[in-house]
């Protein structure tokens, strides 16, 4: 039970994908302007990532080893397609708005690397853990980005079309820039630092 | 872990995840397909109801890319989707015409033009302008028209202004010369 | 041949694969911090992209879309660049072995690089033909070589200059990244 615990809690904090390890930045900065965008996100990374560690899981025994890589990249692949066909056809919107980087996840370097790394070699439980734990440690992560870029970049806060906040005085002139690519990175990098500072990470 | 097993089993187990792969989506696909192009209507409907409230159906012509808008079983207009040339890439424009040849409004279907300044063209001050105009009065201000263009944002202004000026004058059936 | 033209800029500086659509950020941040090492992976990436294009493009149009499997695309396209990284390596490999120790390590890494994959969706997406699609990726792999020079030149001197201790590292990296894509803003415009 501790060691399920520890698998859970390891992809929040001490391994989070997004803040310490690295990982998977092209869906994290691209489609972090809004908050909607992504919840979005993290719910298709979610329902991927476990599926693929507890499919991976289930299979470990009989995959062999010369066709690893192929067989994670094919249920990988497969997973994301139904995931981008979903969103498509029952939320358009969101679909729209999360574009090709819902395809993209197949390249996501935080599943592929599960898969790899953990679910080839623990069991059901563990892999769901490690899943679930590696999914909040990334919706954390991109909320918290997201969040920051749009009230500085809107002025307000929308969550799925209504109205939570917004700043007067900021949102008739919003620091568009957090809205831009470029405005992701500061961001991120401001972030990473302010983590280091607080001792969360360490310092290089 | 040592496997025994034939030098052929790598082939074998990948072709059959593949086969799973393609059965299992294709059966998602089936599934999906229906309510996805239902979605794609229901987005192109909401866009054409945007410029005519009053909408009831609408007709595609595939080759000339004309909707032709009815309510109650009369023609309220026509609508036509447009590509300009913005100042930072491709902008796409809903242009509506009214059955008097006269502008029924436009609106900004996408556009990557700077946040701030170009981008104000998908804001209602900028495209209330259109409405109700004719070809020739389709031009900047400062070109002798009735639109004024965003400060410090010229290009993106012209292009559109161009762009529904050129498609009211060339591809509408109605509207034409004045 | 303009519109080509601006196809090649548009991906190259315009919309910048990495800066603009963040797409190849592992290796941006991974191997920019030599400008050696920056260079071979750029060219290796440009390359994959190239036959990459070449590959998925008639196989979208003509065996995926006449047959009505156009959803099978992410599965077939990773496939594709899987095995073609592979074929890739080897041949390198047998031919070239100066070229192999100095991309050879890239190449593998290359699978999981969301620029390659990415520039075959956009490739399908915007609607390219087949000579579009190949100066579209010609665009982007000078686009990402160009960046990733930029930033491993700034990065290695960086390393001599006096950084914040909790900038250090990828943090600082990051700003740099921000302050280049606000540079790159200036192209906007060029293809209008």
């Amino acid at each position: 039970m501790k060691s399920l615990i520890k698998a859970l809690t390891n992809g929040i904090l001490r391994a989070n994908p997004t803040f310490i390890l690295l990982l998977g930045l092209c869906p994290t900065l691209a489609v972090s302007t809004s908050i909607d965008n992504a919840f979005g996100m993290t719910g298709s990374v979610l329902f991927v990532l476990l599926a693929a560690n507890v499919i991976v899981s289930l299979l470990r025994r009989w995959i062999p080893d010369r066709a690893r890589i192929p067989t994670f990249i094919v249920i990988i692949a497969t997973l994301v397609t139904i995931v981008d066909l979903a969103l498509k056809a029952y939320v358009p919107a969101l679909s729209k708005s999360l574009g090709m980087y819902v395809p993209l996840i197949v390249v996501n370097c935080i599943i592929l690397g599960r898969a790899e790394a953990f679910a080839s070699k623990n069991n059901v439980a563990h892999s769901i853990a490690d899943a679930v734990g590696m999914s909040v440690g990334f919706g954390v992560a991109i909320l918290l980005i997201s969040f920051v870029r749009q009230v500085l970049g809107s002025g307000k806060l929308e969550l799925f079309n209504v109205s939570v906040f917004s700043i007067p005085g900021l949102d008739s002139n919003p620091a568009a820039i957090f809205l831009l690519p470029m405005g992701a990175f500061f961001v991120i990098g401001v972030l990473l630092a302010l983590f280091r500072w607080v001792g969360v990470s360490e310092c290089e | 872990m040592t496997k025994q097993r034939g030098s052929a089993y790598p082939i074998v187990f990948l072709t059959l995840v593949v086969l799973l792969s393609v059965v299992s989506l294709t059966l998602i696909d089936a599934t999906t397909h229906e309510k996805i192009l239902a979605a794609q209507e229901a987005e192109v409907q909401e866009m054409l109801a945007a410029l005519f409230p009053t909408l009831e159906t609408y007709q595609f012509e595939e080759t000339s890319g004309l909707y032709t808008i009815l309510a109650e079983g009369a023609v309220i207009g026509q609508a036509r989707m447009l590509q300009a040339g913005g100042y930072g890439g491709a902008i796409d424009i809903l242009v509506g015409l009214q059955p008097d040849g006269k502008l029924r409004g436009i609106r900004i279907i996408s556009q990557q033009e700077t946040p701030g300044l170009g981008a104000k063209i998908s804001e209602p001050t900028f495209l209330d302008q259109f409405v109700g105009l004719s070809a020739s009065e389709v031009e900047l201000s400062k070109d002798g028209g009735a639109i004024d263009a965003i400060t410090g944002a010229t290009i993106s202004s012209r292009a559109v202004a161009d762009e529904v000026r050129d498609a009211i004058r060339d591809s509408f059936q109605e509207g034409g010369d004045d | 041949m303009s519109e080509l033209i601006a196809i090649f800029f548009s991906m190259a500086l315009v919309n910048n694969m990495v800066l603009g659509k963040f797409l190849g950020l592992c290796p941006f941040f991974g191997v920019s911090k030599k400008t050696s090492s920056a260079f071979s992976m750029g060219i290796a990436v440009l390359l994959v992209m190239l036959v990459a294009s070449a590959v998925t493009w008639p196989l979208f149009h003509l065996l995926l879309v006449p047959y009505g499997f156009e959803f099978m695309r992410t599965v077939i396209f990773i496939l594709v660049i899987a095995s073609l990284v592979q074929i890739i390596e080897m041949s390198i490999k047998r031919t070239n072995m100066t070229l192999y120790n100095a991309l050879g390590i890239y190449l593998p890494l290359i699978t999981t690089n969301c620029a390659v994959l990415g520039i075959t969706f956009i490739n399908i997406d915007q609607q390219y033909g087949f000579a579009q699609s190949m100066v579209a990726a010609l665009g982007a792999g000078v686009g990402f070589t160009l960046v990733l020079l930029i930033m491993s030149g700034i990065r290695e001197r960086l390393d001599l200059a006096d950084v914040p201790k909790v900038f250090k590292g990828a943090p600082v990296a990051f700003l740099i990244a921000g302050l280049l894509g606000l540079a790159f803003l200036a192209f906007g415009g060029m293809v209008g």
